[in-house]
């Protein structure tokens, strides 16, 4: 047989399922039309997606889009938090120091065993307020030029709720950090020993030896979780919403309060969510056979 | 620069009394003293598990001995990293599985440590990447990937790498043991001309052959201990010790 051909074989099991799947949803959508007391308004929804500015005429992103591109926001800048985290925290996890594998440990341990929601209100009360308000942070951002201005709100959020921004960041890359640290230990942990030993015979420093040797490596090993990781933080990224940022799922909550429309919205951040996360997950699938390919 | 220590002018590397425990109360290497004199060819030979590899892997500080003394080039490796660092740099290893850096080119393999470590520009480095690989018989494969070769080539490519950073010594650990047949005469060729081009080289292997052709001095060790060392021809017609005409017997 060829390796494979069985995948594309449709077989009784297939037709089965699939009718018994399409048979689930009329009988759904049935009871939802003849029993639900709710009356289906989706007319509502597309001006919270793109709507057409009065003043300019042009299109621009209604609420929800808008939502979903600080969900973006969020999710990536507090990826690349996590990652630098994941990084430095992975390292300390397999060196020799035994305190400084005690400290990657009680860290890791620390954010897996807390709730995050309780780690948002952390980081919200004691390093978004007092922090970012100390360091001025906050003020230089709001009394920042005009250019400068737009910048952060094209890059981060609008400096209006910075601090917000920032804490929500933070929380997120401190909290995903934590599992990005386990999958780039294990993936150091992956790479063949001998490899650190020939990077060191010829005389590499050791953050040469990392940065040259092992880590291109162990990115290789650990590329679907580290992008299953990421997809991860743009679903956790929801639950920065209780502090305001005006993330996806705030807008949603925003908008059901406002137009009691609250199936259709929900559905809609739902499709929306699914759209981020499944693209992603499709792009490195792609990236991932692209690599294979190359054969290392 | 690191202090030098003064010893024989002659001896680039100097060993003294140096002792080897692993986890769990393994003695892997028990007081051995020996020197490497400079443009000598010194092989290692003996048994499995007696120690071969840790004492070769102790010279580049690989592995850290917990007792004794070893200077290298007048440098002492001890707990000082500057030190080590030094030796490292001035010590060529060659690794039973090759141990090339798979995600990167043939070139870069060889490049990496000249512009990293040594400091040299691309140019420089491509340079001597392309002498070496002329050197080794691979020039073609400059820019395949390791998993596009042969055994023989990318161990070929590895002593390359290894020789890129201009080393003092090369230390050989069992270089052809992975090797299908057919490729170690390759490898062994390219040992050979190092040896006669006068490289200090310190080569574990099993190749009794190579061994008594290229070596200056044998060195046979058996459970941690060098048991018996003398000029090659010498050793091998006429053993003085016991454990070394067993194994001898064993294998010739
Ligand atoms: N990393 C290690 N941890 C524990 N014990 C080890 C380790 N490496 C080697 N040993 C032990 O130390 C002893 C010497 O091993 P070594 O690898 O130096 O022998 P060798 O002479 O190179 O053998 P071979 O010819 O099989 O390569 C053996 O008993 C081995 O089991
Ligand atoms: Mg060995």
């Amino acid at each position: 047989m060829i390796p494979g051909s069985h995948k594309r074989r449709f077989t009784l099991l297939d037709a089965v399922l699939i009718a018994a799947m399409i048979a689930a949803v009329i009988l759904l959508a049935r009871r939802i039309r003849d029993d639900l007391v709710y009356q289906w308004q989706w007319s509502v929804i597309p001006q919270y997606l793109v709507r057409r500015q009065a003043s300019t005429g042009r299109l621009v992103a209604g609420v929800l889009v808008q939502g979903l591109l600080m969900t973006l926001r969020l999710a990536f800048w507090s990826a690349v938090g996590a990652l630098l985290i994941g990084v430095g925290v992975g390292i300390l996890r397999i060196t020799k120091s035994r305190s400084a594998r005690a400290i990657g440990r009680v860290y890791v341990e620390l954010m897996r065993n807390t709730p995050p929601l309780v780690l948002v209100f952390i980081f919200f009360f004691f390093i978004g307020n007092q922090v970012t308000t100390a360091l001025g942070i906050d003020s230089w951002v709001r009394n920042a030029p005009e250019g400068t201005r737009q910048t952060i709100t094209l890059l981060f959020s609008p400096p209006a709720r910075f601090a917000e921004f920032l804490s929500a960041t933070m929380t997120l890359a401190v909290y995903e950090g934590a599992y990005m640290a386990e999958i780039i230990r294990a993936g150091i942990q992956s790479v063949e020993k001998g490899q650190t030993e020939a990077a060191y015979a010829v005389g590499l420093t050791r953050s040469d030896q990392y940065r040259f040797v092992i880590l291109p490596q162990a990115v290789r090993t650990i590329s679907p979780a580290l992008a299953g990781q990421f997809i991860s933080t743009i679903k956790d990224s929801a639950i920065v919403a209780v502090i305001s940022v005006q993330e996806l799922t705030f807008r949603g909550l925003e908008l059901m309060s406002a137009t009691f429309r609250t199936f259709e919205i929900w559905i809609t951040v739902t499709v929306l969510y699914f759209i981020l996360t499944g693209g992603l997950s499709a792009a490195a699938r792609i990236v991932e056979r692209r690599m294979r390919v190359r054969g290392h | 620069m690191s202090r030098r220590i003064p010893v024989e002018p002659d001896h680039i590397i100097s060993v003294r009394g140096i002792t080897k425990n692993y986890p769990g109360g393994i003695q892997a290497i028990r007081e051995i003293t020996m020197d490497v004199h400079r443009r000598e060819v010194v092989c290692v030979i003996g048994p499995s598990g007696s120690g071969k590899s840790t004492f070769l892997r102790c010279l580049n500080g690989l592995e850290q001995i917990d007792a004794g003394t070893i200077i290298v080039d007048g440098i002492p490796l001890d707990g000082n990293r500057r030190h080590r660092d030094e030796i490292r740099r001035e010590v060529g290893m060659v690794f039973q599985s090759f141990n090339l850096f798979p995600h990167m080119t043939v070139r870069r393999n060889i490049c990496l440590a000249q512009k990293r470590v040594r400091g040299k520009s691309d140019e420089e480095a491509f340079a001597v990447t392309h002498a070496l690989l002329r050197r080794v018989g691979i020039e073609e494969k400059t820019d395949a990937f390791p998993s596009q070769l042969s055994g023989g080539q990318q161990q070929r490519v590895a002593i390359a790498r290894a020789l890129a950073m201009n080393p003092k010594v090369m230390l050989f650990d069992e270089a052809t043991s992975a090797l299908d047949p057919e490729m170690i005469g390759e490898v062994l060729a390219v040992m050979r001309d190092l040896a006669l081009e006068g490289m200090t080289m310190v080569v574990v292997t099993h190749e009794m052959g190579f061994a008594r052709e290229v070596a200056d001095r044998i060195v046979f060790m058996d459970e941690g201990v060098i048991v018996e060392e003398g000029e090659a021809d010498e050793f091998f017609d006429a053993p003085r010790e016991e454990r070394t005409k067993a194994f001898l017997s064993k294998i010739l």
